[in-house]
């Protein structure tokens, strides 16, 4: 099969992998200068692009079972590309679809801090800058030059590390390649993820690792044919790039909203 | 010129409306504008050239390889090493974090000495020069009255040059007192001791194993090196490898694995003989390995057999004997297994009689020293330093007996007892501390009952922090000798625990020193060299790093290049050689061990009826309980299910919540029979009715607003109990009373 | 002191009791005024708003306003181009108040965005994709209309009057008025309608989202419509209240009635049509994305099904049903109740298709969030209240609102020497500042 020639960056985050260890927020954290405060516990107001959940089957003692599920953001493609929930809701283009890799992008200069985005996320993926980032007297010696600092009243959410894909292909060029490796572009929560539980990669691309996991279905805006893949949210229509793997039924309905008799197998992609 | 009141006004008029058409609103506002994209308080982080630096992390004893990016000369991101042995560019959450310390505000910046009453968190600084021969003063005052036994030093380790360094100061010096910080590697040790004689640190090969039976071990919450146990667990996953987790609450680790049972706390050892009793009974066990290499097993076979049916077994555990009969038989069946013990990250001993039990097993499906089994690491014997000229007086010193009692008649086999050294320091039974070192630790915060450490302390004379963070011990200290960050210095860290082969990991410099620190290395060669005599010339290094580079050998090349070293052609011991018992095998029933004793639970402090619920404690990841605490970025982790504002959760079964009338959220005050503690409710099914868990690593009273004044220090809730047979801190919990506040 | 700026043949209360008036209410804007301040220089931290609420009581107001406030267009829809004379009794008024609601609306929007002085990327960087979008053009260039509407009352006052350019200005203004009143209805439904369409096309919120036509979800024709039939309700209300505060009567009951009653249908055929778009959404569109009514209302200490019967039922038939009946426009209490409870349903409706939407979770493991405003939060929702009851009473007591005011309510004796003592011209324009403020 001969993939088309633009890219659709994705994410897959094996769940029977995932211990909750919180590696992958953190990695975030540091490789995205995000701020943080002295009170953190009010998780309405913590940016964490990167946010593990904690899903439990709501079973009592001892038949209870526990699953985390990290959730970044989910660079929905809609029901076009491009269509994704945020980004044509943004008033002044401030969040932008890159019809390149797929990744949506949040331009924190541009942004008026109206919030309608945050909004329209079902996935509470985007987060707003309350206060002022603040960063106690020498840390800010660790803040990375490869992604700007957020001013107050904007908001912010993760990029897929964007900013990695530009060095990537800026090496390639200088080598003088036109192709990135697979390995080449990865994400930090990719990267550091001690259970190697998130796999990144090009959906469009049958070889990437990504693709195989998955086993995107393009009639179906990519929806996984893999019986044990699911996406968040599926039958919203915002067809996410992050797809999530479980051998657990549960979590799998979890994954989505159901009426009580549904079965999961019905997958119904509303057609908005 | 007459102006009017019309003409005024019509001029105003004229110039606003004049003045909004003109480009300069619209300048101004693009002005407005592009000020609020560049404020000047919000950082723009310097560009410059990137470069990555090599090194080990040391965060905790778990030796990860890490790369460091940085820009110029400033360190910005922490990741993984790829192509490390056991993490290979994996890397735990407190390893990402770790620039937040190195840049922090909790840094210690130029050696610092107490004015004031302890405590109170007033210093003055002084030069090292000063520093020194201070320390140097008052240890030879001591000396020269015949009191250098009084001098100690507690230890985040006893591994690697510095803890090296500092053992072979004391000895010099005339002191037995090197305590080191107890874990369960202690049991492990003591228990490879007793049943194959060796010295050695457990080692396991979890990656070739292909049935875990875990006692209650957090596998994914922290045990062990753990970013090498997630990428075990991992590959598990993916080749079928099966786990089974043993404890009273579903921790992460449970929820991981393929089974959790939940256990009554504290019956792991009977339940360990339980799946025993079945595999000897059904012949199951490995008979070559029980026939030829072990000893005693007959004698060990007849008391399992006559005490440990699944019957009994499931009456003191609360699992039924179907399900132990059926994991018996799996574990045996399966053709890797292995069983493990150490509680959450294994940060307490806990009793002998459980190590040994469940090191019995590894022994009866004869997966010792095998691959997918257990090991017997001997340590890399990389420190090979002239021998120590003692003068009479240090001679006269280390005959002392050790003011812990390791190593005592009560307790022959220990090698440290950290836990009770509050007790005899509190009692003064023995003689007096009067120097104590801290240095690779923290413990008036680790160690349990606080208040007793606390005590204790305080009736130390003279206490010297090596900390480069200030730390709860740190702020009690007289003198504060901060070492370079972790991220600034040279140091050898040794085969992490657990680990079935040597690796010594090289940390090395990332960022030049950014305060007026010092190589706590450098220190002890100072101060030798300050003391003179022949504690100096046990010193002759002119410097840490050439006492490293030297130490090191060949290995220091390959360390500089490679980021580590590994052992390169480390090799499996057969049976025959394994075992350096009396009778050359192993030893089902070494009689100090008390195995054959009846089994008896670990006596926990407080009475059912004052207290009718158990405490027990638990480890998450995200949770830093162990020399440092939670850097900003990992409390921003910590779930608002675990700590709201200044509040920590308690987790409770919801059943047992309602039989104490206690919803979601509400705050309930906790007695043990050592402390109270205000907290709130969280209901979770997934815990034991009539249990109560409160996470470790809160509660911190130093470090910085981050961290300090939020939820409780679980250690000012539980004090230590001694194991009869080890001495180490058998407690798994304690019984506590739970009130509505 | 001012008898020279109020409107002739009228009463008005002393200058003392219009400043004791005035200040009392000045006290309510300052501290309006003071938090404002505080969310600019301090940021939005100064809200209770959250990641979950982004949108909360600010945007709530903002689009109750919009929606009473759409009183001012379809009044003068009916005046200007349906010809319905009878309004010209209160059409000033139905301006005025629409002029309030609208900049208030603008005042609102430059403090809950956080960067307020980027504001203008809205214009500058617009995505014509985004109803948000929509919102803005329409709202600004509606306000301008407004502007327009309520000019010519301003150059109604006594002494500008006097003036023969602005006496001529004021009165072709008014002969176009008509091309305005069709402007005005024009971007009103637009606005409206996007504002509608704000809530109703977010696809990845099932409790707000909407099937429609093209682009259009039905949310947009809701807003619209609800706007048309309720605003006059809002107008209504509003003279009522100014009447009983005044004791006069200001309005003829004629222009009132006729309001009403086409208020009274325009509700009607709203509420008819919200329910069957509640019942299709219930029925067809939630079930399809997995979820039931009842979990849009249940597991929650506020959200309960009440909140749609009080909207529907409560705040709609029941005020439907007096103002379609002549007995129950007639009834001074029944038209009372009719109308205020209009105008609560209108705001329980914003006030579901903003702070409902961000309180329902969507992911399954998600939870309810419930918000309270900060007292800056309140205080900057008053402000505009505060800045509304100033306005009125300066246009009440020195612009000709109401021109029946001095039929229905003769003045018996004329004080002779009311026209010697106008103070010269030169001073009036200096009292003329706060008028035009």
């Amino acid at each position: 099969m001969k993939h088309k020639k633009a890219k659709k960056y994705g994410m897959v985050i094996n769940l029977d992998k995932c211990t909750g260890c919180g590696s992958c927020m953190v990695a975030c954290m540091a490789e995205n200068n995000v701020p943080f405060r002295k009170d953190e516990s009010d998780k309405l107001l913590s940016i964490t692009w990167m946010r593990v959940y904690k899903l439990t089957n709501g079973k009592p003692f001892p038949n209870t079972d526990i699953c985390y599920l990290p959730r970044p953001c989910m660079h929905c493609e809609g029901q076009h590309e491009g269509h994704s929930p945020c980004v044509t809701v943004c008033p002044a283009v401030a969040t932008d679809y890159n019809i390149e890799t797929g990744i949506v992008s949040q331009i924190y200069t541009r942004c008026f801090g109206c919030r309608y985005c945050m909004a329209s996320c079902p996935y509470k993926a985007r987060y707003f800058n309350w206060w002022d980032p603040v960063w106690p007297d020498g840390m800010e010696k660790y803040l990375s030059p490869n992604v700007s600092p957020r001013m107050r009243g904007v908001v912010e959410k993760c990029s897929f590390c964007f900013h990695r894909y530009q060095m990537a292909k800026e090496k390639a060029f200088m080598e003088g390649r036109r192709k990135l490796k697979e390995d080449e572009y990865q994400t930090a929560c990719t990267q550091a993820c001690p259970a190697g539980a998130i796999t990144f990669g090009d959906l469009n691309n049958p070889n990437h690792a990504v693709y195989r996991m998955v086993k995107p279905d393009p009639k179906h805006h990519g929806r996984p044919t893999n019986p044990n893949a699911f996406r968040l949210l599926e039958r919203l229509g915002t067809n996410p790039k992050v797809y999530y793997l479980s051998s657990r039924e549960w979590v799998r309905r979890v994954g989505d909203n159901y009426l009580k008799n549904e079965s999961i197998a019905k997958k119904t992609v509303h057609q908005g | 010129m007459k102006i009017d009141r019309r003409s005024f006004l019509s001029f105003l008029i004229g110039g606003a409306a004049g003045t909004t058409l003109s480009p300069l609103t619209w300048k101004l506002m693009d002005d407005s504008a592009i000020w609020t994209q560049m404020w000047p308080w919000t950082p723009v982080p310097e560009d410059g050239e990137a470069s990555y630096v090599n090194s080990a992390c040391s965060l905790c004893s778990g030796g990860c390889g890490i790369t460091v990016r940085k820009i110029d000369d400033r360190a910005v991101k922490i990741e993984g090493m790829k192509g490390h042995p056991l993490n290979n560019g994996g890397l735990c959450i407190l390893g990402l974090s770790g620039l937040q310390l190195l840049y922090g505000p909790t840094r210690v910046w130029t050696p610092l000495k107490r004015v004031g009453k302890r405590g109170r968190g007033r210093w003055e600084k002084i030069s090292w020069k000063g520093a020194v021969s201070e320390v140097a003063e008052t240890l030879g005052d001591l000396r020269k009255k015949g009191q250098s036994h009084t001098a100690g030093i507690i230890s985040g380790s006893d591994r690697g040059t510095v803890p090296r360094l500092f053992d072979r100061f004391l000895t010099v010096y005339g002191s037995p007192n090197l305590m080191r910080t107890s874990s369960i590697i202690d049991s492990y040790e003591l228990t490879l001791h007793l049943m194959q004689g060796v010295q050695a640190l457990p080692g396991f090969d979890f990656e070739n194993a292909d049935f875990i039976l875990s006692f209650g071990s957090g596998i994914v919450d922290g045990w062990g090196s753990p970013v090498r146990m997630f990428r075990a667990n991992s590959t598990w996953c993916n080749t079928g490898g099966k786990v089974v987790q043993i404890e009273p609450r579903l921790s992460n680790t449970a929820a991981k694995s393929d089974k959790w049972i939940p256990i009554n706390p504290g019956t792991e050892t009977a339940l360990a003989l339980g799946i025993a009793h079945v595999i000897i009974k059904e012949s199951l066990y490995d008979a070559e390995f029980i026939n030829y290499y072990s000893e005693g097993f007959e004698d060990w076979k007849r008391f399992v057999l006559d005490e440990y049916g699944p019957d009994s077994v499931a009456t003191i555990t609360g699992i039924d004997s179907a399900t132990i009969i059926a994991l018996a038989s799996s574990f045996a069946r399966a053709s890797k297994p292995l069983a493990i013990c150490g509680r959450g990250q294994g940060t307490t001993p806990g009793s002998l009689n459980e190590c040994t039990a469940v090191h019995a097993l590894n022994a009866l499906v004869g997966n010792i020293n095998k691959k997918g089994g257990i090991f017997a690491v001997a340590e890399p014997d990389y420190i090979n330093w002239p021998e120590v000229e003692m003068d009479a007086r240090a001679a006269v010193g280390m005959q002392k007996d050790r003011l812990d009692g390791a190593g005592s008649k009560k307790y022959p086999f220990s090698r440290h007892l950290l836990n009770r050294l509050p007790q005899a320091i509190n009692s003064g039974e023995k003689y007096p501390l009067k120097a104590l070192f801290v240095a690779g630790a923290n413990p008036l915060y680790t160690m349990s009952d606080s208040k007793a450490v606390k005590k204790a302390f305080d009736k130390v004379p003279f206490v010297v922090s090596f900390s480069s963070y200030m730390d709860e011990t740190a702020q009690n200290a007289d003198l504060i000798l901060p070492n370079h960050a972790y991220l600034e210095r040279y140091e050898d860290i040794p085969t992490p625990a657990g680990m079935p082969k040597p690796v010594i990991g090289l940390s090395r410099p990332v960022v030049k020193p950014l305060f007026n620190t010092k190589h706590t290395g450098d220190v002890i060669i100072l101060l030798a060299k300050a003391m003179g005599g022949n504690i100096a010339d046990a010193f002759a290094w002119n410097s840490y790093d050439e006492c490293l580079k030297e130490t090191l050998g060949y290995k220091w090349r390959v360390m500089v290049e490679k980021g580590f070293w590994s052992h390169p052609d480390f090799f499996v011991q057969t049976h025959e050689e394994s075992f350096d018992t009396v009778s050359g095998k192993f030893e089902f029933a070494p009689k100090e061990t008390g195995s054959l004793k009846q089994f008896k639970p670990v006596k926990i402090e407080g009475d059912k009826t004052n207290y009718p619920l158990l405490l027990i404690p638990y480890d998450s990841i995200r949770l830093a309980n162990g020399v440092v605490g939670d850097p900003p970025f990992v409390m921003k982790s910590v779930d608002d299910t675990v700590l709201k504002g200044t509040d920590v959760f308690i987790e409770l079964n919801p059943k047992t919540a309602g039989e104490h009338g206690l919803r979601e959220g509400q705050l309930a005050m906790l007695s043990t029979p050592v402390g109270k503690a205000r907290v709130k409710v969280h209901l979770f099914d997934g815990i034991m009715p009539g249990l109560v868990a409160l996470p470790r690593g809160l509660g911190h009273t130093a470090f910085d607003d981050y961290l300090a004044g939020k939820g409780i220090n679980f250690n000012e809730l539980i004090g230590p109990v001694e194991d009869s047979v080890s001495g180490l801190d058998a407690a798994w919990g304690i019984r506590v009373k739970l009130a509505k506040a | 002191m001012d008898s020279a700026l109020i409107p002739r043949g009228v009463k008005r209360c002393s200058l003392w009791q219009f400043l004791l008036f005035i200040s009392v209410v000045g006290a309510v804007l300052l501290w309006g005024v003071y938090a404002m301040l505080l969310c600019w220089i301090k940021g939005l931290n100064q809200t209770n708003m959250n990641d979950y609420y982004g949108f909360a009581i600010w945007i709530w107001a903002d689009l109750a306003v919009i929606a009473v406030g759409g009183g001012a267009f379809f009044t003068g829809l009916l005046r200007y181009i349906f010809g319905k004379d009878e309004l010209k009794s209160i059409i000033n008024y139905a301006v005025l108040i629409g002029f309030i609601c609208y900049s208030s609306a603008l005042l609102i929007l430059a403090y809950d965005i956080g960067q307020p002085l980027r504001g203008w990327f809205i214009f500058w960087h617009a995505n014509v994709h985004s109803m948000l979008t929509e919102v803005a053009f329409c709202l600004s260039c509606y306000f301008g209309v407004l502007t327009i509407e309520f000019i010519p009352l301003i150059l109604e006052n006594r002494q500008i009057d006097r003036v023969p350019f602005f006496h001529h200005l004021s009165h072709n203004m008014h002969e176009i008025m008509a091309v305005f009143a069709a402007t005005g209805v024009f971007l009103s439904f637009f606005h409206q309608g996007s504002l509608g369409g704000v809530a109703g096309v977010l696809f990845g919120r099932p409790f707000a989202f909407r099937e429609g036509i093209l682009i259009w979800p039905w949310t947009f024709f809701l807003f619209t419509w609800s706007a048309a039939a309720c605003g006059p309700c809002f107008t209504i209300l509003i003279t009522k209240i100014t009447e009983t505060v005044t004791r006069k009567k200001l309005v003829k009951d004629s222009a009132i009635e006729l309001l009403a009653k086409i208020s009274g249908w325009m509700i009607l055929t709203y509420i008819i049509a919200k329910t069957i778009d509640t019942w299709y959404w219930a029925t067809v569109t939630a079930p399809s994305l997995g979820q039931t009514l009842m979990d849009f209302y249940s597991n929650n200490p506020l959200y309960g099904i009440w909140i749609l019967f009080a909207e529907i039922v409560i705040c709609g038939f029941v005020p439907a049903a007096i103002l379609i009946t002549k007995k129950g426009r007639k009834n001074s209490v029944a038209l009372w109740i009719a109308v205020i409870l209009a105008v609560v349903g209108v705001c329980i409706n914003r006030w579901v298709m903003v702070l409902q939407v961000m309180a329902v979770p969507v992911m399954s493991f998600d939870y309810w969030a419930m918000y309270f405003p900060s007292w800056q939060e309140i205080a900057t929702t008053i402000l505009p209240v505060a800045y509304g009851i100033i306005l009125v009473g300066l246009a009440h007591r020195y612009l000709p609102v109401f021109p029946d005011e001095s039929e229905l309510n003769p003045i018996e004796t004329l004080p002779a020497e009311e026209e010697e003592t106008v103070e010269p011209p030169v001073d009036l324009e200096q009292e003329l500042k706060p008028a035009g403020a």
